[in-house]
Order: structure tokens, then C-alpha cells, then sequence
């Protein structure tokens, strides 16, 4: 032990006055400060925070080429799930820091002392807040970074991205408030057990996915059924009063935990009084209501598309697109030319029109196959853009360009025409054989398949994927001039494809051509 | 009952009670403290914790009053007040083991509502140094040993300056080196401080207070200075070849003859008395008797 004289300096008077409000809750703060920094020294906030930052890197650092054209009104909704297991560690840590008095024994020293238990529960609470703004953080910089890329589609909603850092949130103010309801350290455990199990029963029940009540879950699962995204006016989402939803749970739950813990002030019961009008406008907000406009407006989108698109035009083709994907009219009319450049005929300068469509029946973004457009000269194209959506729509534009009209594809094409669609879609491509494995279902470049369009497939025979892989081997220039120069023979339901092989001076196939295997 | 006193009273109690079930922990204690350091001397089981308890606010008594420091603990404002300038340390103080020395007194300062960051780190700074911990106010409380411990809990209990001091039993478990280092902390905390020590040690009263409460059964049965309690047991303290039947009290000491407390037989050889012996005459016979 040292020998250094202890020097204990004369006690300051005693105060006389009450300390002013303001400065009580100066110490309050103080204290959810010293929380927060405590809470970032407990492992599984700091692992699942770190783990959470990873998840969002790899997604934004991800190649695939439809990332280069983020519809934003899913990314928004995509930044919810991420930060669950993040929300999960803030849960069982602030609930253990609002237990440490009662497992360490310090309960009956500190109760002397000047701060009142409902104070330090209201520090718990507002330790969890930075906490919060650091998820908001992370889906800012998310959704900024998918919203500044060229190809950005549409616009998310605010509603939408603030449910993330909410719900993270509402994990940490329900950690405190079970602290303060069942002091005990399996509870936390229990509690997300028994939080899964009613989960699942009741998504046994309903489809939380098409039943309003399904809004009363605070975290709204965004699991894509497949389906590709809608403009936002048609999703239907009540994002915004959900968001005042959460909210206002978040400020009910903070407000029972300081009145559990004894904060029966004129305040925290006004407070009190506040969230729970806030949370049941939430809840009557989120409420479908009459939906009839709602799927009048789907119906048109899906059937009379026209009604409510603008166009442009370039270059002698129409381009129409719902007002949010206005900016992907310019990549659509690239892949037009350079499909077109390869065409002869009338078709090498007659204008197209290239309709966006999306498919409603069963509601939105549910995967169901849009039917070909049965009028001459319409191509579609879909709503998700880049990576192989890019081929499949060439495959779109060079069946029109080559049969007239989509509809053709609903029967198998045994004939040359399918060999002249696959080399305008191939042609001029940068890497055609890689472009031609992609586009087909099968992955493959030989035998017979399915080549990917945005509507209906068009079916390839074994020939004539023989065909296809031969002319890609010869030289482009030299192929392009022989279909120019025989196109009208090459876009003949009555050629076949032995006669298109003859004609373009590739080996013709030995085997049968058997459409439709 | 002994009324000597040392400056004015900080603290006034009148008549408090306090029952736990069918126990009567405190029965009518009345007293007065002044500033200084005033020892608490009971046997176990005397209610020494529990009038600390209720003196530190921590649980109110079922009957009577008390004020300190012109605070009533009464009203929720002068509970409030008395609380600003307390410094409690339990029997058995709790600590957080994962936090640092200095985390915990900080969280403790913060708790005290010691708001200016600056001015509540230079304090507790002040304390760690005060209780000679300040070389390891960066190690974990679970780290330290018991008496740096107790230390961390002595200078939590005195961050923020308070004018009433409430340490309850702070020497228990503590080696002598460590025992005579906190008793120099305490009397220096005493000076311009109201300090009520609890202690089983007659010693650590003897060595720091200017006045001694003697508690058993829930009732105060001497207040005054420790001389006056060692004078309590002037004539009547003796020496013996063998125990005398008829002392109160008699153990055998170490030069091998007898020491006896009560009431000598004619021509005994008395003996200078202790505060110990005071405090065991003032006691009943028969506790008298179980604490010798």
C-alpha cells in the first residue's frame, strides 16, 4: 500500500435550494451518454454493427448488372430487414444495462443517491437513440449511394427507409422496458422466443403480406416473391402512418418503462398521452379503407398502360415508360439501334413502339408471366433494367423486328426465323457467346431451350442453336451483309432452317429439326 | 443517557422505529450528531444497519423524524436535498465489476447529478487520488482486490462533497495496514464533515471519533464522547488469578492472569479501563457477556 498522505478536501456547503429541472435533466443526459458509450463497449452490439456495415458493403459492392439500375422504391424497403440482428443485440444489451444495478447488488447504494430510478430508466432509454441515428446513418448512406447511380430508378420513400433505424429503436426501448417489468436475465431470451412463435403462428393464420393487421408488426419483412417492381403509386403501402406507427410504439413503450419505474409525473403521463394518440393514428392510418381506386389504378397500369405513361421518341421508335423510369428510355433505345442495325428490309428503319408493362393480377410484385402484346409493331419491356434483362429485351425487339409482333412466340418458331432473332440479338453483342448462354434458361449453348424474353420465351431447336453457334464463329461484318441481303427469305415462316443456313453459308445441320422438344 | 456535544447539531433524531415483520429493528432511537466523525458501536443484530439505512433515506422509519443538514427527509424535497449531500456506503457495497475505478465513481458522480462534465471529472479524479487509487483507476473493479474495492466504494461514497457521511462498517474484511489507511481516509473525511461510522471495532472509535452512539436492540443506550463511555467503566474493571465468578465479563489476558468487568469484590486489584470495557458495561449483562 502506498504511504502518500490521503488529502479529503472540506465538503462544500450544503445546497439549500432545489435544483432547477433543467439541470436534473442535464444529469440525465450525462447519464445516457456514459450508457451509449457503455453499450459500445458490449460485444454483440459491436459484432452485429460491424456484421450489419458488411452486409450493406457487399450489397453495394455487389457486380450484378441490374444493381447498376436500383429501383429505389425496393431498395427503401430493403434497408428494413438488414439491421434486425443489430436491433436483436441492442435488445438484450440494454436490457442488461438497465438490469446491472440488480445483478451487481448496487440497487440499495444507489437508491440514496440524488437521481430517481425513472430518471436513470429514461437515460437507458435515450442511451439507445444514438444507436438508432447510426442505422439511420448506414441506410442514408445505403439508399444515397443506390439513389446517386446513373441508372436509378425512381424515388423511395421516407416512410419506408426511417423503419429500420425505428425498429432498431423499438428493440432497445423493449429491452428497458422488460428490465423494468420482469427484472430477470432469461427474460430478454424468452421474449424473442416467444416473439418468433407468435410470428409464426399468426403468418400461419393470415397473410400478413395482403391483411392490414399484418401492419401492426412493427418490421415489415421485405421477401420478394419474384415479381418485378411496380411504379410506387400502385404498391399500396401505407409507409408513412406505419412509420408514425412505430414511432409512436417506440414513445408508449419508453413512456410505461418511466412509469413502471416510478415517473409519475404530469409530464411523462402528457408524454404518455401523446404516443398512444400517435400510435392509434398510426394504426387507423394504416387502416386499406376503400382500395378501389388503389386497383383501378393497378388494373390500368396492367391493362391500359398508355393511360398513364408518357413517351419519347428517338430515332423513328416510340419509347413509353411509367413517369418514374423515364431515365432508362435512353438504354432501351440503344439496345433498339444496335438490335435494328443489324435487321435489312423495312425493318432495319421502320419505327417500333417499346411499352413498359407490369403485371397486377394477383397483386404487386407477385412473379406471373406478362402475355405477349398482340399489336403490331409493340415490344415490351419490363421494369427492371441492366444485367440479363438487357439480352432478354433484345430478344423482344429483334422477334418484332423479325415476326411483326410478340404474339408469334406463343408457338414454337421451326423455321429460320428464330435463327435470324438470335443472331440480331447476337450479332453485334460485345461477348455473344457468354450473352447467348445467359439468355437461356438452360445456361447452355447447345442443344435445344428456351431463350429468355420480357414476355413469353421463344423456343430453340437444336438446329437451330447450331445454326446460331455457327454463324457467331465467322466473321460479323460478313454475316451481318448475308441476312441484309436475305432477309426477306430469313423472316419466311416457310424457310427453313437448313434453307437459312444455306442461304448464310454455314454448314447446315445434320439432325432433324424438331421444334418444340 | 451521556448528551456531551461538540458544536451544533447537523443532524436531529427523534424517536424513529422501524419494524420488519414481527422485529423491532429500531425502538424509539433519538439522537444527535455533530460534525465530526461519530462511531456507532452495537452488537450484530443491535439495528446499527437499519438506522444507517433509514439515515441514508434508503428505507423511511415506520416512526419518529430526523433532519440533517437543515434537510427534512420527510417531503420528497427534503429528501431530494438531503440526498444532494449525502455519501452512503453500505455494508456489503455493490459494484459494477466490468466498469473501471474511474467509471464507476464517474457513474456515481453522474447519478449524484453532477452535471459539468469538467468540473465532475476534476472530482472524481479528486477522490480516486484521495483514496490513493488513481495508479489503477484505469483497471476493472473486477481486477482489484478487496480492499482497493472498498476503497472505490469509500470514494464513491464521498464524490461530490457531501457534508453527510454514512459508512457502514467500512473496515470489515479489511487486513490492518489497509484497516489503519481507511481510518486515516475517514478522519480526514470527518474534519468539517458529519460522519457516522458503524464499527464492531471499539478501536476504530477510539482512534477516530469525537463522539460514540452505543445501539442494542433498537435503542441507544449511551451518546456522548468515547471518554465518557471509558468512564463508564472506571472501578469496575479488575484482575484476577482466576475468572471471577461474579464479573460480568472475564477473558484471560496475556500475561495469564484474569481481566474482569462488573461490579469488583472488595480489595481487588482494579485496572485502568477501555473503551471496550465501557462499551461492554454498557451493554446488558447478557450481551455484555455473548460479546466478551
Amino acid at each position: 500500500m502506498s504511504t502518500t498522505t490521503p488529502t479529503i478536501t472540506e465538503p462544500a456547503a450544503p445546497l439549500t435550494e432545489p435544483p432547477r429541472e433543467g439541470h436534473r435533466a442535464k444529469a440525465v443526459l450525462a447519464l445516457a451518454r456514459f450508457e451509449t458509450r457503455e453499450l459500445l463497449q458490449q460485444i454483440p452490439v459491436l459484432f452485429f454493427f460491424a456484421l450489419y456495415v458488411v452486409l450493406i458493403a457487399l450489397r453495394l459492392m455487389s457486380k450484378d448488372g441490374m444493381d447498376d439500375f436500383p429501383v429505389l422504391n425496393t431498395v427503401d424497403r430493403r434497408t428494413q430487414a438488414t439491421p434486425l440482428l443489430f436491433a436483436l443485440a441492442l435488445f438484450i444489451c440494454a436490457n442488461a444495462a438497465a438490469l446491472r444495478s440488480r445483478k451487481h447488488g448496487t440497487v440499495q447504494q444507489f437508491g440514496v443517491l440524488t437521481m430517481e430510478p425513472w430518471r436513470r430508466t429514461l437515460a437507458h432509454v435515450l442511451s439507445v437513440i444514438p444507436y438508432a441515428g447510426l442505422t439511420a446513418l448506414a441506410v442514408a448512406a445505403e439508399y444515397t449511394r443506390e439513389a446517386l447511380k446513373p441508372g436509378a430508378i425512381g424515388h423511395g420513400s421516407f416512410g419506408e427507409l426511417v423503419v429500420g433505424p425505428l425498429s432498431v429503436l423499438l428493440a432497445g426501448v423493449t429491452g428497458v422496458l422488460l428490465a423494468r417489468l420482469l427484472p430477470s436475465s432469461f427474460v430478454p431470451i424468452l421474449f424473442v422466443i416467444a416473439v418468433y412463435v407468435l410470428g409464426v403462428l399468426v403468418s400461419g393464420l393470415i397473410d400478413v403480406r395482403q391483411e392490414w393487421v399484418g401492419w401492426l408488426d412493427p418490421i415489415q419483412f421485405f421477401s420478394s416473391s419474384g415479381g418485378d417492381p411496380v411504379p410506387s403509386d400502385l404498391l399500396g403501402r401505407p409507409a408513412g402512418w406505419h412509420a408514425l406507427y412505430v414511432t409512436g410504439l417506440c414513445a408508449v413503450l419508453a413512456c410505461v418503462a418511466l412509469l413502471v419505474a416510478g415517473g409519475r409525473t404530469r409530464a411523462v403521463k402528457a408524454a404518455t398521452a401523446l404516443a398512444l394518440a400517435a400510435t392509434a393514428a398510426g394504426v387507423i392510418g394504416q387502416f386499406p379503407g376503400d382500395t378501389s381506386a388503389l386497383d383501378a389504378a393497378r388494373r390500368t397500369a396492367s391493362d391500359s398502360p398508355a393511360k398513364v405513361q408518357s413517351c419519347t421518341t428517338h430515332d423513328g421508335s416510340t419509347y413509353c415508360s411509367f413517369p418514374e423510369w423515364a431515365g432508362v428510355r435512353d438504354d432501351w433505345a440503344e439496345v433498339v439501334d444496335r438490335v435494328r442495325s443489324g435487321a435489312g428490309g423495312t425493318a432495319a428503319k421502320g419505327g417500333l413502339t417499346v411499352r413498359q408493362r407490369v403485371y397486377t393480377d394477383s397483386g404487386v410484385e407477385i412473379d406471373g408471366a406478362i402475355d405477349p402484346s398482340t399489336t403490331p409493331g409493340e415490344v415490351t419491356v419490363g421494369t427492371r433494367w441492366g444485367g440479363n434483362r438487357v439480352p432478354e429485351f433484345a430478344v423482344g425487339v429483334a422477334t418484332v423486328l423479325v415476326a411483326g409482333s410478340e404474339d408469334v412466340t406463343t408457338e414454337p418458331m421451326c423455321d429460320a426465323r428464330a435463327v435470324t432473332i438470335m443472331w440480331l440479338v447476337l450479332g453485334q453483342d460485345p461477348t455473344p457467346t457468354a450473352t447467348f448462354r445467359n439468355v437461356r434458361l438452360d445456361d447452355r449453348t447447345t442443344g435445344s431451350g428456351v431463350v429468355l424474353a420480357p414476355t413469353n420465351g421463344l423456343s430453340l431447336s437444336g438446329p437451330q442453336t447450331t445454326v446460331v453457334r455457327e454463324l457467331l464463329d465467322r466473321p460479323r461484318a460478313e454475316m451481318t451483309a448475308r441476312v441484309k441481303a436475305h432477309w426477306t427469305e430469313l423472316t419466311s415462316a416457310r424457310t427453313t432452317t437448313a434453307q437459312a443456313a444455306k442461304l448464310l453459308g454455314v454448314e447446315v445441320p445434320k439432325e432433324a429439326d424438331r421444334c418444340g422438344e | 443517557m451521556t448528551t456531551a456535544s461538540t458544536g451544533p447539531a447537523t443532524l436531529t433524531a427523534t424517536d424513529l422505529s422501524l419494524r420488519f415483520g414481527g422485529t423491532r429493528a429500531l425502538d424509539g432511537v433519538s439522537l444527535r450528531l455533530t460534525r465530526g466523525v461519530t462511531g456507532l458501536l452495537g452488537p450484530n443484530g443491535a439495528g446499527k444497519t437499519t438506522l444507517l439505512r433509514v439515515l441514508a433515506t434508503a428505507v423511511p422509519p415506520d416512526g419518529g423524524a430526523f433532519t440533517a443538514l437543515g434537510h427534512d427527509p420527510g417531503t420528497a424535497a427534503g429528501r431530494l436535498a438531503l440526498r444532494r449531500t449525502l455519501g452512503y456506503l453500505p455494508q456489503t457495497p455493490g459494484f459494477h465489476p466490468e466498469f473501471t475505478a474511474f467509471e464507476f465513481v464517474d457513474y456515481v458522480a453522474i447519478l449524484k447529478e453532477l452535471t459539468d462534465r469538467g468540473a465532475r471529472l476534476r472530482e472524481v479524479r479528486r477522490v480516486l487520488e484521495a483514496v490513493d487509487l488513481s495508479e489503477v483507476r484505469g483497471t476493472r473493479i473486477k481486477r482489484l482486490s478487496g480492499g482497493m474495492r472498498q476503497r472505490v466504494a469509500l470514494a464513491a461514497a464521498l464524490v461530490g462533497e457531501p457534508g453527510f457521511l454514512v459508512l457502514d462498517e467500512p473496515t470489515v474484511g479489511l487486513d490492518p495496514e489497509q484497516r489503519m489507511r481507511f481510518r486515516e481516509l475517514i478522519a480526514q473525511a470527518g474534519e468539517g464533515r458529519t460522519v457516522l461510522l458503524s464499527t464492531h471495532q471499539t478501536e476504530d472509535v477510539a482512534m477516530l471519533c469525537h463522539r460514540v452512539v452505543v445501539l442494542a436492540r433498537g435503542r441507544v443506550h449511551f451518546e456522548g464522547t468515547p471518554a465518557d463511555l471509558t468512564a463508564r467503566a472506571a472501578g469496575r474493571v479488575w484482575s484476577s488469578t482466576e475468572r471471577d465468578p461474579n464479573a460480568l465479563a472475564g477473558w484471560r489476558t496475556g500475561t495469564g492472569s484474569f481481566r474482569n468487568i462488573g461490579d469488583p469484590p472488595t480489595g481487588a486489584e482494579l485496572l485502568e479501563p477501555t473503551l471496550e470495557d465501557g462499551y461492554l458495561l454498557t451493554l446488558d449483562g447478557e450481551s455484555a457477556e455473548v460479546t466478551a
